[in-house]
């Protein structure tokens, strides 16, 4: 991998951030006349003399008492403290402490649901490429077009009521405890597992569908390249035709869907988590939108951001790792 | 890749899938069907629950509930009867200037002498101006207890008082609207200029205001503007504080509200200290639970000393999906639901045995609000059309209540009166306001009569024009809200009017009501005699950052508002009210469209007695002091009297 080639994407992917980062900072404020209108209190019946005071703690209390530049000056130099501001919930957390604490069960479904998705949607797309025609790749195609037509949440909805409530062969919705007491012991993460068992079907459903058509297509357009025809003629066996010569370039194309989804991995459970009350970031988004924390959702979007960019930039890198004939933005 | 690696994937494969059926397929046990304590599992629909409990900064969503049950306010007010109910205080009058109480012979507030008597006037030094005032004397209960064992005292008032009004060491908002009426006024740099509150080592003797050495600890004396709504608010709204544990804490560096408290202060929200009837537990409690202990020193109990509520532990378990909420108590995860349900769900519970469905009287009423003084920027011909009052009228005739209840309210809503007070209030409603009835094909024609004279050409479709252009208007609302407006659309269609949904959005107030970029909304309205005297005033006259969003200037409605405000006698109080509703009505400015009943579920497998109580869900105090415990998993059949009902009106119970 040439080095300037790893500083470009680099710079590339500084640029985005700080781009991101100056929307996400001035966006909120875009709004003609006072930006912290929207933090004020009913007036109620408040004398105008109370109602300044409050006006002005307010202004104080959220940053607002002093120019736009300098609190964006705040703003940046906040975060190079890993400071993303103050939330509006009682007890006034810190952004940071609140996607600290949500982050990891979260990961938990993404991080799974992904690697149960790659897993099973390039065995079944591998299968029904080499099976093209037959029933094998019938199965797949009419399963992309439910899989399409059915929005996620109803299919976790449709799981909770039929597998969780009415069969009860699962936790209909997340064991209220389970996040208080979790503690590392066996029992505890047995529990995780039970209650992610749904959350994570519903979600790898889809995956699993996505995954095996991608694949599919791909390697059935390997599988019509010269070096394929060029290796059956040697007189390789179907199996190291399949796993040597067609998977091995057939998953390069797959790098960027992986890349995709690595990207969108913590902010993709949004629906899910609510429906399975699972204490996730996805839930932590809902609540900041249905409390009106602008803080909170301003430093939640600021961290996705950041984690898509930087999940984009090493699909990039790996993927000249993966392709040395990779050179993006390069000069032959 | 070789045949073994492939091998070892498909396995891999298989490894996961078993792993993850195994560990998801094992029994779940649902932790209510076994427990066979006194405990009411409670299922809360919120986006999170929170994770402080300071009770003035717990306004949202199921925080102030939670915040009412670990705190007390001085008393509760009755709606059926317009008095106060005891709380931390068992009695209050008003006192003349020598401290002696104005009752009649019975011991009621003699209203004919409190306004002879009771008035007395001072200078109030942020305005320069003379302000007239009663004093009020409030008698704690001396059984009242923190549920840290410290006794509830008349410092414990004062403090609360003292620091809602103290800017300096609470800028708590709402703390200073519930105690605007009450003089007890400080600077802008934290000086107190005036003194409103009074209690034995606070002044009382100074301003001859007379406490016995006995009652000490029990007795406190206020200065307020009004003689409801002041005493209303700080009676029945303020949360009592306990001094003992808030004084050491609250500074200038550290106020209540602070948004960086120090690690005392987020000790004391997160471990509240309260006086009301549960303590939280907060070991047992998280993101997803809450769970509340019984207060067993909790001073309020029934005439043979047993606690006067009946459920031990209250469990509220989170859920961010009210169809899963729902689907929760009909599988008997959870007793109950505290919210209010949609009528759509009503046929879900008919023929279930095992649920009281409560249909309880609601208290908000649905109105259509309309622009009629928009800013000179927002000002538009047709917008202007909403001016006249004649165009209002017409709307509001043309709008068959009826047809709403029956279609979009699903028949679970009531009418109300153009003058906006329920007629359960028999003695304050004035069915002279009733004004919006009859037969709906003659209030059609007077509406088209009416309209003829402002806009009289209509286009191909019916549709009228003003200046060419056809009279279209935008309704403000949410999305539940949009077969609202489809059905308003179809009716106000027969007059010649055409309306279109807008969203409201997530912040209407400051995107649209606020800055008059809206022709109509919907909106939601509460008057009772707790409230009228801020609400009426925030509804109808004050302009800017508050519910009068249409910016109506009536300057008589304003100056009769004035007066009900401002009277100290209650009996001219509630005639002006009775008076006002035919000229809110008259105006055509916040038409009624019904009010939505309150629906809400519970089991009756583990708890019964319910009782259906206006206003409220079946979650609510009154159920928590009634229901009983049903003995054993076996008592679970409903018994006869139970009566397997599938629904209940308000009166009934189970």
């Amino acid at each position: 991998m040439k080095r300037s080639y790893v500083i470009k994407r680099v710079l590339y992917a500084l640029f985005i951030f700080v781009v991101v980062l100056t929307l996400n900072f001035f966006i909120p404020r875009l709004g003609v006349g006072d930006p912290a209108e929207r933090y004020y209190p009913p007036k109620g019946a408040m004398s105008d003399i109370e109602y300044e005071i409050i006006k002005q703690f307010t202004r104080e209390q959220y940053g607002f008492d002093v120019s736009t530049f300098q609190q964006y000056i705040r703003y940046v130099q906040g975060l190079f403290r890993f400071d993303l501001g103050t939330s509006l919930r009682s007890g006034s957390p810190k952004v940071v402490e609140l996607i600290g604490k949500r982050l990891p069960w979260t990961l938990v479904l993404s991080v799974t649901t992904l690697l149960i998705s790659l897993v099973i949607g390039l065995s079944f797309g591998t299968l029904a490429a080499w099976k093209r025609g037959r029933w094998q790749d019938s199965v797949l195609l009419n399963a992309s077009t439910i899989s399409v037509a059915l929005p996620g949440f109803f299919i976790a909805l449709m799981m909770s009521f039929y597998l969780g409530f009415e069969l009860e062969l699962f936790p209909a919705y997340t064991n209220p405890n389970m996040v208080a007491d979790f503690d590392w012991s066996k029992e505890a993460i047995m529990v995780v597992l039970n209650n992610a068992a749904l959350p994570i079907m519903s979600m790898a459903l889809g995956g699993i569908v996505g995954y095996s058509q991608s694949t599919r297509n791909s390697v059935i357009a390997v599988t019509n390249e010269d070096f394929v025809i060029t290796a059956r003629a040697k007189g390789l066996s179907e199996t190291t035709v399949l796993y040597k010569h067609v998977l091995r370039n057939a998953l390069l194309p797959l790098t960027t869907s992986i890349g995709m989804s690595v990207s969108g991995l913590i902010g993709g459970a949004i629906i899910i988590e609510q429906v399975f009350n699972w204490q996730g970031m996805g839930t932590l988004f809902l609540e900041a939108n249905s409390t009106n924390d602008y803080p909170l959702m301003m430093g939640i979007m600021l961290f996705l951001s950041a984690f898509a960019i930087l999940a984009n930039l090493v699909t990039e890198l790996f993927y000249v790792v993966l392709d040395p004939r990779v050179t993006v933005g390069e000069k032959r | 890749m070789p045949r073994a690696r492939g091998i070892t994937i498909a396995c891999l494969v298989l490894l996961t899938g078993a792993a993850l059926l195994q560990t998801g397929c094992q029994k779940t046990e649902y932790l209510r069907r076994t427990d066979s304590t006194n405990t009411l599992y409670v299922g809360v629909v919120e986006s999170s629950f929170p994770v402080a409990f300071m009770p003035w900064l717990s306004r949202d969503g199921i925080a102030p509930t939670i915040a009412s049950m670990l705190y007390s306010t001085l008393f509760s007010y009755d709606d059926e009867t317009g008095g106060f109910l005891p709380g931390l205080a068992r009695d209050w009058c008003y006192v003349d200037a020598q401290g002696a109480p104005i009752v009649t012979e019975s011991g009621g507030i003699d209203y004919a002498r409190v306004e002879t008597e009771g008035v007395k006037v001072l200078r109030n030094p942020q305005t320069g101006k003379n302000e007239r005032y009663l004093t009020v004397r409030i008698e704690l209960d001396p059984h009242a207890r923190w549920s840290d064992g410290h006794p509830v005292t008349a410092e414990d008032v004062y403090y609360t008082f003292d620091i809602a009004r103290n800017n300096y060491l609470s800028n708590h908002a709402g703390a200073l609207a519930w105690t605007a009426d009450l003089l007890h006024l400080y600077s802008n740099t934290g000086q107190l200029q005036l003194q409103g509150v009074f209690t034995y080592n606070h002044g009382a003797a100074d301003l001859g205001y007379p406490i016995a050495e006995a009652e000490r600890d029990l007795v406190v004396y206020v200065h307020v503007r009004g003689v409801l709504g002041a005493v209303t608010s700080l009676f029945t709204t303020i949360l009592i504080l306990p001094h003992h544990l808030w004084e050491p804490v609250v500074s200038r560096q550290n106020q209540l509200n602070s948004r960086s408290p120090d690690a005392h202060m987020q000790h004391l929200y997160q471990n509240p200290v309260g006086s009301g009837p549960y303590v939280l537990d907060a070991a047992a409690s998280g993101p997803s639970q809450i769970v509340l202990r019984r207060n067993e020193l909790y001073h309020q109990t029934r005439e043979d000393s047993s606690p006067l509520y009946t459920v031990e532990t209250l469990r509220l378990v989170l859920y961010q999906e009210i169809n899963v909420a729902i689907y929760a108590v009909m599988q008997g995860h959870i007793d109950m639901l505290s919210a209010g349900l949609s009528p759509n769900y009503v046929k879900l519970f008919e023929g279930r045995d095992d649920l009281f469905l409560s249909i309880a009287e609601g208290v908000f009423t649905q109105t259509l609000v309309f622009n009629v003084n928009p800013v000179a920027s927002e000002q538009t011909p047709l917008r202007r059309l909403l001016s006249d009052a004649r165009v209002r009228r017409a709307i509001a005739l043309a709008i068959d209540t009826d047809m709403l209840i029956r279609l979009v309210a699903n028949g679970a809503a009531t009418r109300m009166s153009a003058g906006l007070i329920a007629e359960s209030l028999t003695d304050f409603c004035n069915p002279s306001a009733d004004i919006l009835h009859g037969e709906h094909a003659a209030r059609l024609e007077e509406a088209n009569d009416l309209l003829d004279q402002v806009a009289p050409q209509r286009d191909a479709q019916g549709y009228r024009l003003l200046e060419g252009e056809r009279v279209t208007f935008n309704v403000l609302g949410h999305p539940g809200e949009m077969e609202l407006v489809a059905f308003l659309e179809i009716q106000l269609q027969k007059i010649g009017i055409k309306i279109r949904y807008q969203a409201k959005g997530n912040s209407p107030e400051t995107t649209h009501l606020w800055t008059s970029r809206f022709d109509m909304t919907l909106h939601g309205v509460i008057f009772s005699l707790a409230n009228v005297d801020i609400m009426l005033n925030a509804h109808f006259v004050a302009l800017g950052r508050t519910s009068n969003y249409g910016r109506l200037i009536e300057p008589e409605l304003a100056a009769a508002i004035e007066e009900m405000r401002s009277t100290l006698n209650l009996h001219r109080k509630f005639a002006l009210l009775y008076d006002l509703q035919p000229v809110i009505a008259g105006l055509f400015y916040k038409v009624p469209l019904y009010t939505p009943q309150i629906i809400s579920i519970a089991r009756t497998d583990r708890y019964t007695g319910y009782e259906v109580v206006p206003g409220e869900v079946v979650f609510n105090s009154t159920n928590l002091q009634r229901i009983q415990r049903v003995e054993s998993p076996g008592d679970a059949e409903p018994s006869a009297d139970d009566g397997a009902v599938s629904r209940c009106e308000p009166g009934e119970r189970q």
